[in-house]
Protein backbone atom coordinates (compact mmCIF):
# COMPACT_ATOMS: atom_id res chain seq x y z
CA UNK A 1 0.00 0.00 0.00
CA UNK A 2 1.30 3.61 -1.20
CA UNK A 3 1.62 5.91 2.37
CA UNK A 4 1.14 9.51 1.89
CA UNK A 5 4.45 9.69 2.14
CA UNK A 6 4.99 8.01 -0.91
CA UNK A 7 2.84 10.43 -2.50
CA UNK A 8 5.37 12.59 -1.92
CA UNK A 9 8.05 11.14 -2.93
CA UNK A 10 6.38 10.57 -6.25
CA UNK A 11 5.70 13.89 -6.54
CA UNK A 12 9.38 15.39 -5.84
CA UNK A 13 9.89 12.59 -8.81
CA UNK A 14 7.84 13.63 -11.12
CA UNK A 15 8.81 17.52 -10.57
CA UNK A 16 12.55 16.70 -10.77
CA UNK A 17 12.20 14.35 -13.91
CA UNK A 18 9.99 17.55 -14.89
CA UNK A 19 12.24 20.39 -14.49
CA UNK A 20 15.26 18.45 -15.70
CA UNK A 21 13.49 17.58 -18.88
CA UNK A 22 12.45 21.32 -19.33
CA UNK A 23 15.56 22.64 -18.34
CA UNK A 24 17.37 20.71 -20.96
CA UNK A 25 15.15 22.14 -23.45
CA UNK A 26 15.17 25.39 -22.38
CA UNK A 27 19.02 25.26 -22.43
CA UNK A 28 19.14 23.73 -26.20
CA UNK A 29 16.70 26.77 -27.09
CA UNK A 30 18.25 29.64 -25.64
CA UNK A 31 20.42 32.21 -26.16
CA UNK A 32 23.21 31.33 -29.00
CA UNK A 33 21.34 27.97 -29.98
CA UNK A 34 18.05 29.31 -30.37
CA UNK A 35 19.48 32.20 -32.75
CA UNK A 36 19.84 31.70 -36.72
CA UNK A 37 23.32 32.66 -37.53
CA UNK A 38 23.64 33.13 -41.38
CA UNK A 39 26.90 33.37 -42.80
CA UNK A 40 28.28 34.34 -46.15
CA UNK A 41 30.76 32.89 -48.16
CA UNK A 42 32.30 34.35 -51.22
CA UNK A 43 35.93 32.50 -52.67
CA UNK A 44 35.96 30.26 -49.91
CA UNK A 45 36.09 32.82 -47.79
CA UNK A 46 33.14 34.17 -45.53
CA UNK A 47 32.70 37.71 -45.58
CA UNK A 48 29.50 38.12 -43.45
CA UNK A 49 28.11 36.12 -40.56
CA UNK A 50 24.50 37.53 -39.35
CA UNK A 51 22.44 36.70 -36.55
CA UNK A 52 19.21 37.02 -38.79
CA UNK A 53 16.87 36.64 -35.50
CA UNK A 54 18.03 40.24 -34.52
CA UNK A 55 17.25 41.46 -38.61
CA UNK A 56 14.22 43.90 -38.07
CA UNK A 57 14.70 46.05 -41.06
CA UNK A 58 14.83 44.22 -44.30
CA UNK A 59 18.51 44.04 -45.42
CA UNK A 60 20.32 43.82 -48.52
CA UNK A 61 24.23 42.99 -49.30
CA UNK A 62 25.89 42.91 -52.48
CA UNK A 63 28.62 40.59 -53.38
CA UNK A 64 30.57 41.32 -56.53
CA UNK A 65 32.97 39.25 -58.32
CA UNK A 66 32.74 37.68 -61.47
CA UNK A 67 28.63 37.98 -61.15
CA UNK A 68 26.93 40.24 -58.58
CA UNK A 69 24.52 38.78 -56.10
CA UNK A 70 22.16 40.68 -53.91
CA UNK A 71 21.52 39.00 -50.84
CA UNK A 72 18.23 39.82 -48.87
CA UNK A 73 18.25 39.48 -45.44
CA UNK A 74 14.86 39.55 -43.52
CA UNK A 75 13.87 38.69 -39.78
CA UNK A 76 14.91 34.88 -39.76
CA UNK A 77 15.46 34.21 -43.32
CA UNK A 78 17.90 35.20 -46.03
CA UNK A 79 18.25 34.54 -49.76
CA UNK A 80 19.68 35.56 -52.94
CA UNK A 81 17.24 37.98 -54.42
CA UNK A 82 18.98 39.24 -57.61
CA UNK A 83 22.07 37.52 -59.48
CA UNK A 84 23.08 38.55 -63.22
CA UNK A 85 24.77 34.96 -63.38
CA UNK A 86 23.76 32.49 -66.21
CA UNK A 87 21.87 29.83 -64.70
CA UNK A 88 20.00 31.72 -61.72
CA UNK A 89 20.02 28.58 -59.45
CA UNK A 90 20.87 30.76 -56.73
CA UNK A 91 17.93 33.06 -57.01
CA UNK A 92 15.50 30.38 -57.36
CA UNK A 93 16.33 28.38 -54.50
CA UNK A 94 14.44 30.98 -52.60
CA UNK A 95 14.25 31.72 -48.81
CA UNK A 96 16.24 29.68 -46.64
CA UNK A 97 14.65 29.83 -43.23
CA UNK A 98 16.04 26.54 -40.89
CA UNK A 99 19.30 25.43 -39.85
CA UNK A 100 21.22 24.07 -42.49
CA UNK A 101 20.02 25.37 -45.35
CA UNK A 102 22.07 26.45 -48.09
CA UNK A 103 22.10 28.26 -51.41
CA UNK A 104 25.07 28.71 -53.88
CA UNK A 105 25.67 30.53 -56.76
CA UNK A 106 28.49 28.68 -58.07
CA UNK A 107 29.67 30.91 -61.57
CA UNK A 108 30.16 33.74 -58.79
CA UNK A 109 31.03 31.23 -55.94
CA UNK A 110 29.09 32.85 -53.60
CA UNK A 111 27.04 30.74 -51.01
CA UNK A 112 24.82 31.53 -48.01
CA UNK A 113 24.08 29.34 -45.06
CA UNK A 114 21.94 29.08 -41.88
CA UNK A 115 24.77 27.18 -39.57
CA UNK A 116 23.21 23.94 -37.91
CA UNK A 117 22.16 20.92 -38.37
CA UNK A 118 18.58 19.97 -39.99
CA UNK A 119 16.93 17.86 -37.94
CA UNK A 120 15.59 15.22 -40.67
CA UNK A 121 18.56 14.62 -42.98
CA UNK A 122 22.44 15.40 -42.53
CA UNK A 123 22.53 15.79 -45.97
CA UNK A 124 20.51 15.78 -49.93
CA UNK A 125 22.21 14.66 -53.00
CA UNK A 126 21.86 16.74 -56.26
CA UNK B 1 26.45 -5.61 -6.40
CA UNK B 2 25.35 -1.89 -6.20
CA UNK B 3 22.23 -2.34 -8.04
CA UNK B 4 21.35 -5.03 -5.83
CA UNK B 5 21.88 -3.02 -2.91
CA UNK B 6 19.62 -0.51 -4.35
CA UNK B 7 17.17 -3.03 -4.87
CA UNK B 8 17.58 -4.40 -1.05
CA UNK B 9 16.62 -1.14 0.12
CA UNK B 10 13.74 -0.37 -2.00
CA UNK B 11 12.22 -3.54 -1.16
CA UNK B 12 12.74 -4.65 2.78
CA UNK B 13 14.38 -1.28 3.80
CA UNK B 14 12.55 0.93 6.45
CA UNK B 15 10.33 3.75 5.27
CA UNK B 16 12.82 6.40 5.44
CA UNK B 17 15.62 4.31 3.74
CA UNK B 18 13.48 3.61 0.97
CA UNK B 19 12.41 7.20 0.38
CA UNK B 20 16.05 8.32 0.38
CA UNK B 21 16.94 5.61 -2.02
CA UNK B 22 14.43 6.97 -4.28
CA UNK B 23 15.16 10.38 -3.81
CA UNK B 24 18.97 9.45 -4.49
CA UNK B 25 17.73 7.47 -7.56
CA UNK B 26 15.82 10.12 -8.85
CA UNK B 27 18.82 12.51 -8.36
CA UNK B 28 20.98 10.21 -10.04
CA UNK B 29 18.10 10.03 -13.00
CA UNK B 30 17.93 13.38 -13.66
CA UNK B 31 21.44 14.45 -13.38
CA UNK B 32 22.28 11.82 -16.26
CA UNK B 33 19.43 13.71 -18.02
CA UNK B 34 20.87 16.60 -18.26
CA UNK B 35 24.58 14.91 -19.21
CA UNK B 36 23.30 13.11 -21.78
CA UNK B 37 21.38 15.71 -23.46
CA UNK B 38 24.32 18.18 -23.27
CA UNK B 39 26.99 16.04 -24.00
CA UNK B 40 25.65 14.65 -27.41
CA UNK B 41 25.91 18.07 -29.15
CA UNK B 42 27.69 18.19 -32.19
CA UNK B 43 30.59 20.01 -30.89
CA UNK B 44 33.44 18.04 -32.48
CA UNK B 45 32.03 18.44 -35.64
CA UNK B 46 34.03 19.96 -37.90
CA UNK B 47 32.27 21.50 -40.96
CA UNK B 48 33.83 22.89 -44.31
CA UNK B 49 33.13 24.06 -47.90
CA UNK B 50 35.19 25.25 -50.42
CA UNK B 51 34.18 25.78 -54.27
CA UNK B 52 36.41 22.80 -56.05
CA UNK B 53 36.10 20.90 -59.46
CA UNK B 54 32.90 23.60 -60.60
CA UNK B 55 31.06 22.42 -57.47
CA UNK B 56 31.21 22.94 -53.80
CA UNK B 57 32.68 20.07 -51.58
CA UNK B 58 31.19 19.77 -48.30
CA UNK B 59 32.96 17.63 -45.79
CA UNK B 60 31.69 17.39 -42.18
CA UNK B 61 34.37 15.70 -40.18
CA UNK B 62 34.05 14.05 -36.79
CA UNK B 63 37.64 13.85 -35.21
CA UNK B 64 40.40 15.78 -33.97
CA UNK B 65 42.68 17.90 -36.40
CA UNK B 66 39.19 17.61 -38.51
CA UNK B 67 41.02 21.20 -40.15
CA UNK B 68 44.18 19.71 -41.11
CA UNK B 69 42.47 16.70 -42.67
CA UNK B 70 39.63 18.74 -44.13
CA UNK B 71 42.36 21.13 -46.00
CA UNK B 72 44.58 17.76 -47.28
CA UNK B 73 41.05 16.14 -48.78
CA UNK B 74 40.85 19.86 -50.55
CA UNK B 75 43.96 19.71 -51.99
CA UNK B 76 44.01 16.34 -53.29
CA UNK B 77 40.75 17.20 -55.18
CA UNK B 78 42.38 20.26 -56.44
CA UNK B 79 44.96 17.83 -57.76
CA UNK B 80 42.40 15.52 -59.38
CA UNK B 81 40.82 18.19 -60.83
CA UNK B 82 43.46 19.85 -62.35
CA UNK B 83 45.03 16.82 -63.95
CA UNK B 84 41.37 15.56 -65.46
CA UNK B 85 40.00 18.92 -66.31
CA UNK B 86 39.26 19.74 -69.62
CA UNK B 87 37.86 23.20 -69.02
CA UNK B 88 40.97 25.13 -67.85
CA UNK B 89 44.35 24.33 -69.92
CA UNK B 90 46.90 22.19 -68.65
CA UNK B 91 46.34 18.75 -66.71
CA UNK B 92 46.66 14.94 -68.16
CA UNK B 93 43.59 14.73 -70.26
CA UNK B 94 43.93 17.86 -72.30
CA UNK B 95 47.29 16.10 -73.46
CA UNK B 96 45.44 13.24 -74.40
CA UNK B 97 42.44 15.17 -76.01
CA UNK B 98 45.23 17.16 -77.81
CA UNK B 99 47.03 13.76 -79.14
CA UNK B 100 43.88 12.20 -80.31
CA UNK B 101 44.62 9.94 -83.32
CA UNK B 102 48.02 11.34 -83.30
CA UNK B 103 50.26 9.64 -80.59
CA UNK B 104 50.00 7.88 -76.77
CA UNK B 105 50.63 9.89 -73.80
CA UNK B 106 52.39 9.43 -70.49
CA UNK B 107 49.36 9.64 -67.87
CA UNK B 108 49.92 9.45 -64.57
CA UNK B 109 48.35 6.26 -62.29
CA UNK B 110 45.03 7.90 -61.10
CA UNK B 111 44.29 9.20 -64.89
CA UNK B 112 44.62 5.64 -65.76
CA UNK B 113 42.45 4.00 -63.42
CA UNK B 114 39.84 6.57 -63.74
CA UNK B 115 39.56 5.77 -67.74
CA UNK B 116 39.99 1.93 -67.47
CA UNK B 117 37.00 2.38 -64.75
CA UNK B 118 35.21 4.67 -67.53
CA UNK B 119 35.82 1.94 -70.20
CA UNK B 120 34.47 -0.90 -67.81
CA UNK B 121 31.10 1.34 -66.80
CA UNK B 122 30.86 2.06 -70.88
CA UNK B 123 30.86 -1.72 -71.33
CA UNK B 124 28.65 -2.70 -68.87
CA UNK B 125 25.59 -0.28 -69.80
CA UNK B 126 26.70 -1.02 -73.50
CA UNK B 127 27.71 2.25 -74.10
CA UNK B 128 25.26 4.34 -72.22
CA UNK B 129 27.73 5.75 -70.33
CA UNK B 130 30.53 7.18 -72.06
CA UNK B 131 33.27 9.51 -71.87
CA UNK B 132 34.09 10.32 -75.49
CA UNK B 133 30.83 12.38 -75.66
CA UNK B 134 33.20 15.36 -74.99
CA UNK B 135 32.95 16.47 -78.56
CA UNK B 136 29.01 16.59 -77.86
CA UNK B 137 29.37 18.51 -74.50
CA UNK B 138 31.04 21.05 -76.50
CA UNK B 139 28.47 21.35 -79.54
CA UNK B 140 25.82 21.99 -77.01
CA UNK B 141 27.56 24.06 -75.29
CA UNK B 142 25.63 23.01 -71.32
CA UNK B 143 28.57 23.95 -69.21
CA UNK B 144 29.13 27.18 -70.79
CA UNK B 145 27.34 30.65 -70.60
CA UNK B 146 26.34 30.43 -74.14
CA UNK B 147 23.98 27.08 -74.42
CA UNK B 148 23.40 26.33 -78.13
CA UNK B 149 21.13 23.63 -79.85
CA UNK B 150 23.70 22.24 -82.74
CA UNK B 151 22.13 21.69 -86.24
CA UNK B 152 20.96 17.53 -86.55
CA UNK B 153 24.22 17.20 -89.15
CA UNK B 154 26.20 18.14 -86.48
CA UNK B 155 25.19 16.36 -84.40
CA UNK B 156 25.40 13.12 -86.38
CA UNK B 157 28.77 14.23 -88.17
CA UNK B 158 29.78 14.14 -84.19
CA UNK B 159 28.70 10.85 -83.11
CA UNK B 160 31.05 9.35 -85.34
CA UNK B 161 33.69 10.35 -82.82
CA UNK B 162 31.73 8.96 -79.91
CA UNK B 163 33.15 5.52 -78.98
CA UNK B 164 34.93 4.23 -75.63
CA UNK B 165 36.76 1.69 -77.66
CA UNK B 166 39.01 3.84 -79.00
CA UNK B 167 40.37 4.57 -76.04
CA UNK B 168 43.57 2.58 -75.95
CA UNK B 169 44.90 1.91 -72.39
CA UNK B 170 48.52 0.78 -72.41
CA UNK B 171 49.12 0.02 -68.59
CA UNK B 172 52.76 -1.31 -69.08
CA UNK B 173 53.92 2.08 -70.11
CA UNK B 174 51.46 3.79 -68.26
CA UNK B 175 50.20 5.78 -71.39
CA UNK B 176 46.90 5.67 -73.46
CA UNK B 177 45.69 7.36 -76.62
CA UNK B 178 42.41 8.51 -78.28
CA UNK B 179 41.85 6.64 -82.27
CA UNK B 180 40.61 9.90 -84.25
CA UNK B 181 41.81 12.83 -83.85
CA UNK B 182 38.94 15.01 -82.94
CA UNK B 183 37.87 12.86 -79.99
CA UNK B 184 37.52 14.11 -76.97
CA UNK B 185 37.41 12.72 -73.63
CA UNK B 186 35.34 14.52 -71.06
CA UNK B 187 35.84 12.51 -67.04
CA UNK B 188 32.66 14.86 -65.45
CA UNK B 189 30.78 12.14 -65.49
CA UNK B 190 33.22 10.35 -63.03
CA UNK B 191 36.05 12.00 -61.81
CA UNK B 192 34.13 13.63 -58.82
CA UNK B 193 33.16 9.93 -57.90
CA UNK B 194 36.54 9.10 -58.20
CA UNK B 195 37.56 12.29 -55.66
CA UNK B 196 35.06 11.32 -53.06
CA UNK B 197 37.05 7.90 -53.06
CA UNK B 198 40.14 9.62 -52.31
CA UNK B 199 38.83 11.76 -49.70
CA UNK B 200 37.77 8.78 -48.14
CA UNK B 201 41.21 7.23 -48.14
CA UNK B 202 42.83 10.35 -46.73
CA UNK B 203 40.18 9.97 -43.88
CA UNK B 204 41.13 6.16 -43.44
CA UNK B 205 44.78 7.11 -43.29
CA UNK B 206 43.85 9.31 -40.11
CA UNK B 207 42.08 6.93 -38.21
CA UNK B 208 38.97 9.00 -38.26
CA UNK B 209 35.76 7.25 -37.73
CA UNK B 210 32.99 9.53 -38.99
CA UNK B 211 33.16 11.49 -41.82
CA UNK B 212 30.82 12.90 -45.13
CA UNK B 213 31.81 14.52 -47.55
CA UNK B 214 29.80 15.98 -50.67
CA UNK B 215 31.29 16.53 -54.03
CA UNK B 216 28.70 18.75 -55.49
CA UNK B 217 26.01 16.10 -54.35
CA UNK B 218 28.16 13.08 -55.36
CA UNK B 219 28.20 12.17 -51.30
CA UNK B 220 30.65 9.64 -49.54
CA UNK B 221 29.62 8.68 -46.01
CA UNK B 222 32.62 7.05 -43.68
CA UNK B 223 30.63 4.75 -41.25
CA UNK B 224 27.91 6.33 -39.37
CA UNK B 225 27.01 8.86 -37.09
CA UNK B 226 29.72 9.06 -34.18
CA UNK B 227 26.34 8.01 -32.09
CA UNK B 228 26.51 4.53 -34.85
CA UNK B 229 23.44 5.95 -36.13
CA UNK B 230 23.30 5.77 -40.25
CA UNK B 231 23.71 8.78 -41.82
CA UNK B 232 20.48 10.46 -42.82
CA UNK B 233 20.97 10.92 -46.99
CA UNK B 234 18.04 13.29 -48.83
CA UNK B 235 17.54 11.84 -52.43
CA UNK B 236 17.24 15.30 -54.01
CA UNK B 237 13.52 16.29 -55.87
CA UNK B 238 14.13 16.94 -59.08
CA UNK B 239 11.77 19.47 -59.43
CA UNK B 240 11.95 21.19 -56.01
CA UNK B 241 14.50 23.56 -54.83
CA UNK B 242 18.69 22.68 -54.14
CA UNK B 243 17.51 20.76 -50.33
CA UNK B 244 14.55 19.76 -50.94
CA UNK B 245 13.68 15.72 -50.94
CA UNK B 246 11.74 12.82 -52.15
CA UNK B 247 13.34 10.31 -49.69
CA UNK B 248 15.78 9.46 -47.66
CA UNK B 249 18.06 6.72 -47.31
CA UNK B 250 19.84 5.45 -44.20
CA UNK B 251 23.32 4.29 -45.16
CA UNK B 252 26.82 3.68 -43.52
CA UNK B 253 30.24 3.47 -45.46
CA UNK B 254 28.15 4.13 -48.57
CA UNK B 255 28.36 6.61 -52.07
CA UNK B 256 25.02 8.19 -52.77
CA UNK B 257 25.22 10.00 -56.11
CA UNK B 258 22.15 11.35 -57.85
CA UNK B 259 22.02 12.05 -61.47
CA UNK B 260 18.97 14.92 -63.02
CA UNK B 261 17.73 16.83 -65.76
CA UNK B 262 17.76 19.47 -62.97
CA UNK B 263 21.17 19.99 -62.94
CA UNK B 264 22.33 21.94 -65.92
CA UNK B 265 19.88 23.08 -68.95
CA UNK B 266 18.44 25.37 -70.23
CA UNK B 267 15.01 26.45 -72.53
CA UNK B 268 15.38 27.63 -76.20
CA UNK B 269 12.17 28.13 -78.11
CA UNK B 270 10.07 26.29 -75.03
CA UNK B 271 11.89 23.08 -75.18
CA UNK B 272 13.82 22.70 -72.13
CA UNK B 273 17.50 20.52 -73.13
CA UNK B 274 19.49 18.82 -69.95
CA UNK B 275 23.09 18.38 -69.96
CA UNK B 276 23.25 14.60 -69.65
CA UNK B 277 23.67 13.72 -73.56
CA UNK B 278 22.48 10.28 -74.96
CA UNK B 279 25.85 9.13 -76.69
CA UNK B 280 23.70 7.24 -78.93
CA UNK B 281 22.08 10.13 -79.92
CA UNK B 282 23.94 12.80 -79.20
CA UNK B 283 20.65 14.36 -77.86
CA UNK B 284 19.59 15.09 -74.06
CA UNK B 285 18.45 11.57 -72.56
CA UNK B 286 14.85 11.53 -72.92
CA UNK B 287 13.85 7.90 -71.51
CA UNK B 288 11.24 8.88 -69.04
CA UNK B 289 13.51 9.83 -66.52
CA UNK B 290 14.11 12.88 -64.29
CA UNK B 291 16.14 11.82 -61.69
CA UNK B 292 18.32 8.46 -60.42
CA UNK B 293 19.82 7.63 -57.52
CA UNK B 294 22.69 5.14 -57.23
CA UNK B 295 23.79 3.67 -53.79
CA UNK B 296 27.42 1.27 -54.01
CA UNK B 297 30.55 0.88 -51.83
CA UNK B 298 32.68 3.04 -54.48
CA UNK B 299 31.88 6.48 -55.26
CA UNK B 300 33.34 5.99 -58.52
CA UNK B 301 30.91 3.42 -59.68
CA UNK B 302 28.03 5.34 -57.86
CA UNK B 303 29.07 8.45 -60.12
CA UNK B 304 29.32 6.30 -63.42
CA UNK B 305 26.47 4.63 -62.50
CA UNK B 306 23.78 7.09 -62.26
CA UNK B 307 24.23 8.94 -65.40
CA UNK B 308 24.58 5.17 -67.22
CA UNK B 309 21.21 4.09 -66.04
CA UNK B 310 19.26 7.84 -66.50
CA UNK B 311 20.25 7.28 -70.25
CA UNK B 312 18.90 3.47 -70.42
CA UNK B 313 15.25 4.16 -68.59
CA UNK B 314 13.79 2.66 -66.16
CA UNK B 315 13.55 -0.86 -67.20
CA UNK B 316 17.20 -1.24 -68.55
CA UNK B 317 18.61 0.51 -65.73
CA UNK B 318 16.95 -1.38 -63.18
CA UNK B 319 18.01 -4.55 -65.02
CA UNK B 320 21.27 -3.15 -64.93
CA UNK B 321 21.37 -2.61 -61.24
CA UNK B 322 20.40 -5.67 -60.41
CA UNK B 323 22.93 -7.56 -61.75
CA UNK B 324 25.30 -6.03 -59.99
CA UNK B 325 26.68 -6.99 -56.51
CA UNK B 326 25.96 -4.21 -53.44
CA UNK B 327 24.59 -1.88 -55.80
CA UNK B 328 21.22 -0.08 -54.94
CA UNK B 329 19.37 2.89 -56.84
CA UNK B 330 16.69 4.93 -57.00
CA UNK B 331 14.24 6.03 -60.05
CA UNK B 332 12.52 9.31 -60.41
CA UNK B 333 10.10 9.19 -63.65
CA UNK B 334 9.12 11.99 -65.52
CA UNK B 335 5.41 11.11 -64.24
CA UNK B 336 7.04 11.85 -60.80
CA UNK B 337 6.58 8.52 -59.47
CA UNK B 338 9.66 6.99 -57.29
CA UNK B 339 10.87 3.35 -57.55
CA UNK B 340 13.74 1.82 -55.47
CA UNK B 341 15.81 -1.72 -56.05
CA UNK B 342 14.90 -4.50 -53.70
CA UNK B 343 17.94 -3.49 -51.98
CA UNK B 344 16.43 -0.59 -50.69
CA UNK B 345 13.04 -1.48 -49.64
CA UNK B 346 13.85 -1.87 -46.10
CA UNK B 347 15.96 1.46 -45.52
CA UNK B 348 14.16 3.52 -48.11
CA UNK B 349 11.79 6.78 -46.38
CA UNK B 350 9.42 7.84 -48.54
CA UNK B 351 9.10 11.67 -47.49
CA UNK B 352 8.20 13.80 -49.75
CA UNK B 353 6.88 17.38 -48.81
CA UNK B 354 5.86 18.32 -51.82
CA UNK B 355 3.24 15.77 -51.82
CA UNK B 356 3.56 15.89 -55.58
CA UNK B 357 5.65 12.53 -55.90
CA UNK B 358 3.97 8.44 -55.65
CA UNK B 359 6.33 5.48 -54.34
CA UNK B 360 5.92 2.52 -56.17
CA UNK B 361 6.32 -0.16 -53.78
CA UNK B 362 5.81 -3.09 -55.96
CA UNK B 363 6.45 -3.12 -59.75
Amino acid sequence: MLKKGDFFILGFVLILIIVSFTGVYLYKNSGSNAHKIAVIIKDNEEIKRIDIDNVNEPLEISVSGEYNNIILVEKGRIRFKEADCPDRVCVNTGWLTGKGDTAVCLPNKTMIKIEGQSSDVDIVTY
Amino acid sequence: MLVNKIWHCLLIGDYMTKRFTVIILSIVLCTSVLFVSCGYNSSDLYETQEFLMGTVVLQKIYHENAAEIAKEVNDRIAEIESTMTINKPGGEINLLNDAAGKEYVKLGEDTLYVLDKAKQYAEISNGAFDVTIGPLVKAWGVFTDNPRVPSKNEIDELLKLVNYKDINIDFENSTAMLAKEGQIVDLGGIAKGFAADEAVEIYKEHGVKSALISLGGNIFTLSGKPDGSPWMVGIRNPRGNDGSYIGIVRVKDKAVVSSGDYERFFEKDGVRYHHILDPKTGYPADTGLIGTTIISDFSIDADALSTAVFVLGLEEGMKLVESLDGVDAVFITADKKIYVTDGLKDTFIFKDESKEFEYVEKR
